[in-house]
């Protein structure tokens, strides 16, 4: 079970990594600059694996 | 849809070879027949949580909540790959190695007693498959190819056991970390199309910005693996 639940959420670095970087790309989807959440979200996630790198 | 099952079959045969090498362990102390068995059953277990997940989401009726629920899935599962390959490539963590892994196995005294070895074998087969399940059912349900990517992973199960059972030892040649790397690359860009599109976003490119992602997060991978190697002063696989 704990494989399992490994398996689809990851550790609590990961969660909150992607947590952050989706919370970041909505916010940005509901700003003026909208259009950028399509570069925002990418971004977030490729600092969130530089993290997850690191640690 | 050819992006998906090739990316299911990678995924799939990183995997596998992990798991082969776990059955290959346990068969020398218990025996083939046992060990596959074992194996079968786990097997058996993902197919039925293969059913299962796919039921599950096709009855989510609205397709921006399930874009958004199998975005989110595919995104955690990406970009933990993707982290991996990079600290892996930036020789920050170890290589995944087979031959000590199996050498690790081996070592453990409860692998010559037949039911614990046995349960090594099962759980070893499952966990290793559970990324797979993931892989499949998420790709599969939201492209409508459950079946298709169902088969490129027991496409992948069946190259690696053909090469499991030519060689009879752990397959350490396979360039793991490229693999992940690659595939943590691809699935964290279907992950971020589909999450900001189920949040009502147009992509400017259309399905084409998925290609963009791609390019985005392997060269972006790349240059961390750059930027991280000089401290470590070693470049590996990627």
């Amino acid at each position: 079970m704990q494989g399992f639940i490994k398996t689809l959420f990851g550790d609590k670095r990961t969660l909150a990594t992607a947590g952050l970087a989706i919370g970041t790309a909505v916010a940005v989807l509901h700003s003026p600059a909208q259009m950028l959440a399509g570069l925002a979200l990418p971004v977030c996630l490729l600092a969130g694996a530089a993290y997850l790198a690191r640690h | 849809m050819t992006a998906i099952l090739i990316a299911t079959f990678l995924t799939a045969t990183v995997e596998w070879v992990e798991a082969y090498t776990i059955i290959l362990a346990v068969a020398l102390s218990i025996g083939w027949r046992r060990a596959l068995e074992a194996a079968g059953t786990a097997l058996l277990a993902l197919a039925a949580l293969t059913g299962l997940g796919s039921f599950i989401l096709t009855r989510i009726h609205d397709l921006a909540v399930m874009q958004l629920v199998v975005g989110i899935f595919l995104t955690l599962f990406g970009v933990r790959w993707l982290g991996k390959a990079v600290a892996r490539g930036a020789g920050l963590k170890k290589l995944h190695d087979e031959d000590a892994e199996f050498a690790a196995l081996r070592a453990r005294s409860e692998i010559h007693e037949t039911r614990a070895a046995w349960l090594i074998a099962f759980n070893g087969m499952l966990l290793e498959g559970l990324e797979v399940w993931l892989i499949v059912v998420a790709l599969g349900v939201q492209t409508h190819h459950t079946l298709a990517a169902s088969i490129a992973a027991l496409a992948a199960l069946a190259v690696v056991a053909a090469a499991g059972a030519m060689l009879r030892k752990p397959l350490a040649r396979v360039p793991e970390n490229t693999i992940k790397f690659t595939v943590g690359a691809a699935v964290l860009s279907f992950g971020s199309f589909w999450v900001l599109e189920s949040l009502g976003y147009r992509w400017p490119l259309g399905d084409a910005s998925l290609l963009a992602l791609f390019s985005f997060f392997l060269l972006g991978g790349l240059a961390l693996v750059r930027l991280y190697a000089p401290k470590t002063r070693e470049v590996k696989v990627i």
